[in-house]
C-alpha cells in the first residue's frame, strides 16, 4: 500500500485514477474507490469547479490494527499470523500538480564549482 | 487467555520431551562439569551411543556451518533496501482512452467495457444456442449466422445454420 501511495503522490488527479486502474495490486482497487469519492467530495462540499483540476498533495498509508491468529505448522509446531490493517490518507488540493524545476548542466557545473570554493578550514584566521 | 496457555503448555512439553530425548542420548551438555577429566574411556562409550541414536540431522550438527545473521538489520537499513528505486512501482506509459465507449484502456489490451458489453450480448446468443441443440455435442459442422429481427438470409448464408434473435441488431455488431 506503501508503494502505491508513493506511486501517486504529485500526480494530477487523472492520472492517479488510470494508474490505479491498470495496477494489479488490491490495494489499487481501494485507492481508486478512495480517490474518487474525494473527488466527489470536493466538487460538492468544497467549492471546487473543475474536477480535473486536482492533484495529490499528500498521500500516505499507516498500519492499523492488526488480528492475530494461529499457523499451524508441521510437528506440533506454531506460528502467530497477523491478518494486516491499514489505513489510508491522501490530500486533493486544487490546481495544476507542482512541476519539479529540472536543473540544467551549466548550473550543476556551477554550483560544483561554488561549493569547491566555499571550502575552509572552521576556526582559522 | 485460554488459548495461549494451553499452546505454552504444549511447547513447554514439546521442549521437556526434546530435553530428555538429548539426555538420554548423551548429546546433552549444559549439566556437564566445567573441568573435564580427559579420558579416553569415556570416548569410546559416546561414540557407539552416537551412532547407535538416530538423531535427526540439523539439530547439533547444524549450529557448526548454517550460515545466520550476525547482527540485526536496522530499520534505517532495511527501509533503504525495501525503498530502493528498482523496487518501486513504475508508472505505465502506455494507457490511452478507448476511441469508442472514452473509458481507459492499455494500448496492447482490448478495452474492459467494450469487451463486457461484447460478452453479454454473446451469452445471451449462446443461450438461445444451447435452447436450438437441446445438449451437449450437438453442433452442427455448418458455419453459424445471428440475424435479428426484420432481417433476411442472404444468398451467401443459405448452407449456414441461422439464430434468429427477436431483438434489434446492435449498433456496434456490423
Amino acid at each position: 500500500m506503501w508503494y502505491l501511495a508513493k506511486m501517486i503522490r504529485g500526480l494530477s488527479i487523472d492520472e492517479a485514477v488510470a494508474q490505479l486502474e491498470f495496477n494489479d495490486k488490491k490495494g489499487a482497487k481501494i485507492m481508486k474507490e478512495v480517490l474518487l469519492e474525494a473527488q466527489e467530495m470536493a466538487v460538492k462540499h468544497h467549492n471546487v469547479e473543475f474536477k480535473s483540476n486536482l492533484y495529490v498533495a499528500e498521500s500516505c498509508s499507516g498500519k492499523g490494527r492488526y488480528l492475530k491468529r494461529i499457523r499451524y505448522h508441521g510437528r506440533g509446531m506454531y506460528g502467530i499470523m497477523d491478518k494486516v490493517y491499514c489505513h489510508y490518507f491522501v490530500k486533493l488540493v486544487e490546481g495544476a500538480p507542482p512541476r519539479a524545476e529540472e536543473k540544467t548542466s551549466l548550473d550543476a557545473a556551477k554550483d560544483y564549482v561554488q561549493n569547491l570554493r566555499n571550502r575552509t578550514i572552521i576556526h582559522s584566521l | 487467555m485460554n488459548l495461549s496457555g494451553f499452546i505454552h503448555s504444549l511447547r513447554c512439553s514439546l521442549l521437556h520431551i526434546e530435553c530428555r530425548l538429548l539426555q538420554a542420548a548423551g548429546l546433552d551438555r549444559h549439566l556437564a562439569p566445567a573441568l573435564a577429566v580427559s579420558g579416553h574411556s569415556l570416548l569410546p562409550q559416546l561414540r557407539p551411543q552416537e551412532e547407535q541414536e538416530e538423531q535427526p540431522p540439523g539439530l547439533m550438527d547444524s549450529i557448526m556451518w548454517m550460515a545466520a545473521p550476525k547482527k540485526r538489520r536496522t530499520i534505517e537499513v532495511n527501509r533503504t533496501r525495501r525503498r530502493a528505486v528498482e523496487k518501486l512501482i513504475k508508472i505505465k506509459t502506455n494507457i490511452e482512452p478507448c476511441l469508442e465507449c472514452g473509458h481507459l484502456k492499455q494500448k496492447h489490451v482490448l478495452c474492459g467495457f467494450c469487451y463486457a458489453k461484447v460478452r453479454r450480448e454473446t451469452t445471451l446468443i449462446r443461450q438461445q444456442i444451447q435452447v436450438m441443440e437441446g445438449g451437449p455435442l450437438k453442433a452442427p459442422a455448418v458455419e453459424t449466422i445471428v440475424l435479428y429481427e426484420g432481417e433476411t438470409p442472404s444468398q451467401q448464408d443459405k448452407d449456414k445454420r441461422i439464430v434468429e434473435k427477436p431483438s434489434k441488431r446492435p449498433a456496434w455488431f456490423s
